[in-house]
C-alpha cells in the first residue's frame, strides 16, 4: 500500500522569486507520516510581501509563519523532528539561535545550521520536517 | 516494539547515470527505506554518454531533472511522488532560469523546495537532491 | 510520536556546552534525524579542530556512538549531507568517510558551506531506527 502524498492547501502566498512569480513549490507537503515544509524566508504569509530585516527579525517572522502553517496543517511546532537553518553568515548564528529558542522551549527538534549564499537578499532560510 | 525497516539500494536502469558506481564513490544513487526514497544529489550528466553536461544553466537543470525522473522511475516511483527538493546553484543569479525549467518538471502540486547557492565541484552549475515517496 | 534521543555522552550535548538549541537526535516514523554532528570531544564537548581528516574521524566516531545508543548504527544510515568548508577537500573527505560506510553506504550530497567555529566538516544525517 503506497504512502499518501498530499499538498496541504493553505490560504498563503510565498514571496515572488527572481522569475517574477511565486516559486514552483508547495509550502507544506504531506508524505506518509511526515510534513515536508519548504525553506521559508521572512515574509507576510497573506500577501507574500518580503519582510527583510536583521537576522533576528527575519528568524522571528519565519517561525511565526511556521507555527501558523503547521497549526493549519494539523501539526504543531512540537511535532517538528528536524530543522535546517541556512544563514547568510555564520556570525549571525547566536542572533538566530536566541530567537529560535523561544519557539521551541522544550525538547527542541534536531537541527543543522550552516552558512551559504542565499537568494533574494534574505539573511536566513528555515526548512523543516514535522510529524503530520 | 515495531519491526526495523529494511533499507535497499536504488540504482538507475541507465548505468551511465550511476555516478556512485562509475566513479567508485562512497555513496549510492539512492536508498529506499519504508515509505521513502532518499536520492543522492544529482548533477548534469549526459544520459547518452555519461559525461558531464555543461552549457547554459537551463540545459543543466533540464538534464539533471530528466535524470532524476529516470532515477525515480527506475525505483518504481516518479516525479509526482517527490515530497522535498533541494536545488543548489553555483551562481545565485541563475535562480530565475532554474525556476523556469523546474516548473516544467513539477507543473502541478510541486514538492516542498529549498533553493540556495554554494560552491559546486567540477564546474557543475546545479546539484539537485530529493526525497520521494516509494511507488 | 516523536522521541528525543539524548546525548549518550556528556560531550555530545551541544545545547549544554554551546547553547545550540537542539536535541542530539529525534526518532519518528522509523527514522532517526540527527542534528548536524560536529568535531567535538564526545566526553568533554571541547572543540577538536584539526585537518579535515582528523575532524572527520571525530564526527564519524561521534555519530557511531549516537546512533548505536539509539539502537541504530552507521550501517543504517539512509541519507547524509556532508558539509565541508571547501570542495577542494572532496577526495580527502571520501578517503575517511569510506572507512565508516564500507558496508553499503547511504545516499549522500556534499554541501560546501560555512560551518560554525571554523570547523572543516559537519555531517547532517538521517538513519533508519
Amino acid at each position: 500500500m503506497s504512502a499518501k502524498r498530499e499538498v496541504i492547501p493553505l490560504p498563503v502566498r510565498a514571496p515572488d522569486t527572481a522569475s517574477g512569480s511565486g516559486p514552483p513549490a508547495s509550502m507544506v507537503v504531506r508524505g506518509g507520516d511526515f510534513l515536508f515544509v519548504s525553506g521559508l524566508t521572512a515574509a507576510d504569509l497573506q500577501s507574500g510581501e518580503r519582510m527583510l530585516g536583521t537576522t533576528a527579525n527575519e528568524t522571528r517572522q519565519i517561525l511565526i509563519n511556521l507555527k501558523q502553517l503547521l497549526d493549519a496543517a494539523g501539526s504543531s511546532l512540537d511535532k517538528v523532528v528536524k530543522v535546517n537553518v541556512l544563514l547568510r553568515s555564520m556570525l549571525e548564528e547566536p542572533n538566530m539561535n536566541e530567537v529560535y529558542a523561544r519557539f521551541f522551549p522544550d525538547q527542541p527538534p534536531a537541527r543543522t545550521v550552516c552558512g551559504a549564499r542565499l537568494p533574494d537578499g534574505v539573511k536566513v532560510i528555515v526548512e523543516c520536517t514535522a510529524l503530520a | 516494539m515495531t519491526e526495523k525497516l529494511q533499507r535497499s539500494v536504488i540504482e538507475p536502469e541507465n548505468p551511465l547515470l550511476n555516478a556512485s558506481r562509475n566513479s567508485n564513490l562512497p555513496h549510492v544513487p539512492g536508498i529506499r527505506i519504508g515509505d521513502y526514497i532518499f536520492l543522492s544529489g544529482m548533477v548534469p550528466v549526459d544520459p547518452q554518454t555519461g559525461e558531464r553536461s555543461h552549457g547554459p544553466i537551463a540545459e543543466q537543470v533540464r538534464v539533471t531533472l530528466s535524470n532524476m525522473r529516470h532515477m525515480l522511475e527506475s525505483a518504481g516511483s516518479s516525479l509526482e511522488r517527490v515530497v522535498r527538493v533541494h536545488v543548489v546553484l553555483a551562481d545565485i543569479s541563475h535562480m530565475a532560469e532554474m525556476d523556469r525549467v523546474y516548473r516544467e518538471f513539477f507543473p502541478v502540486d510541486p514538492p516542498a523546495r529549498t533553493a540556495w547557492s554554494m560552491q559546486l565541484r567540477f564546474g557543475n552549475g546545479c546539484e539537485i537532491e530529493c526525497v520521494a515517496l516509494a511507488g | 510520536m516523536r522521541e528525543i534521543i539524548a546525548a549518550p555522552l556528556a560531550g555530545l550535548d551541544l545545547r549544554k556546552h554551546y547553547g545550540h538549541h537542539q536535541s542530539p537526535a529525534v526518532r519518528a516514523g522509523g527514522l532517526i534525524f540527527c542534528s548536524g554532528m560536529l568535531p567535538v570531544d564526545p566526553h568533554t564537548g571541547e572543540r577538536r579542530h584539526g585537518t579535515l581528516t582528523s575532524e572527520a574521524h571525530v564526527v564519524l566516531g561521534n555519530l557511531k556512538l549516537l546512533l548505536e545508543s539509539a539502537g541504530s548504527s552507521l550501517e543504517r544510515l539512509v541519507q547524509v549531507h556532508a558539509l565541508i568548508y571547501d570542495s577542494i577537500e572532496y577526495d580527502v573527505l571520501n578517503r575517511v568517510y569510506r572507512q565508516y560506510v564500507a558496508n553499503g553506504p547511504p545516499a549522500r550530497t556534499v554541501w560546501t558551506v560555512q560551518i560554525e567555529a571554523g570547523f572543516k566538516i559537519q555531517l547532517d544525517v538521517v538513519a533508519a531506527a
